[in-house]
């Protein structure tokens, strides 16, 4: 099927593909379907697209990548609920929040998605740890890593929408 | 808005999946229990507006903005 994106154009997709939000993005209740699709060349960011909602997109990043002792526990409810039965199915992306004046950039460590790379099934889970800041800034911590681990980037892979296949027009 | 006045240990039913009793007061603070489905999450009110006002800067997003992330990583120690 064809989608329309405001950044992307129209884009063939394949809803085999398609990651499905058992527990909503917050403030986005209603768009459960997204792709996630490659940012630049070599870039450790993603793009989520909503596959509902053409203006709606996230910028996401593996936690591994800006901050890595991040290793949140989730409640074995929200494991159920995404029918995770191999931690080691479990993709983590965090939201990435870009402000160009003045420069910040922040990722949302208390509410991560978490997805489960066999079943695409995905959720915003919001972790109790006062520790895991909404707005993680990545400028004043600059813990980055500038590859992603393997096996990540093997799980990452395979979630993906293909490259972007953008129709003519 | 529906304004209840409950007892402790009584409980207000929301749909039929949705059920919230009120287990103990303790001067200003309440405690409350909250059951309901999984695929419908309970947060603190303050939270979850915090979190979803994030998601929703976060949404708004420019694609050109994605180049300063290349500009900054060039210029930092990693």
């Amino acid at each position: 099927m064809i989608i329309p994106t405001t950044r992307f154009g129209p884009l063939v997709v394949e809803e085999a593909k398609f990651i499905t939000m058992e527990r909503p993005i917050l403030g986005f209740d209603r768009l459960r379907q997204y792709i996630l699709l490659p940012g630049q060349k070599d870039s450790p960011l993603w793009w989520l697209q909503s596959v509902q909602n053409p203006a709606i997109a996230f910028v996401v990043v593996n936690p591994a990548i800006i901050k890595p002792n991040y290793d949140p526990e989730f409640p074995d409810e929200v494991l159920e609920l995404l029918d995770i039965k191999n931690i080691e199915d479990i993709v983590l992306l965090t939201i990435v929040t870009i402000c160009s004046r003045p420069l910040r950039i922040t990722v949302n460590l208390k509410a991560p998605l978490l997805v489960n790379a066999e079943s695409r099934r995905a959720g915003q889970i919001v972790l109790d740890d006062p520790n895991c800041p909404i707005q993680y800034d990545i400028v004043e911590n600059r813990e980055c890593h500038s590859r992603q681990e393997p096996a990540i980037a093997h799980l990452l892979g395979k979630i993906a929408h293909p490259v972007v296949g953008a129709t003519a027009g | 808005m529906l304004i209840l006045t409950r007892k402790l240990g009584e409980t207000i039913a929301i749909g039929d999946e949705i059920k919230i009793t009120f287990l103990a007061m303790k001067g200003n603070q309440l405690r409350i229990g909250v059951e309901a489905p999984r695929n419908i999450p309970v947060h603190r009110g303050e939270i979850y507006q915090l979190i979803t006002e994030q998601n929703q800067q976060a949404a708004a997003i420019d694609v050109e903005l994605l180049d300063i992330w290349g500009k900054m990583k060039s210029g930092a120690n990693v």
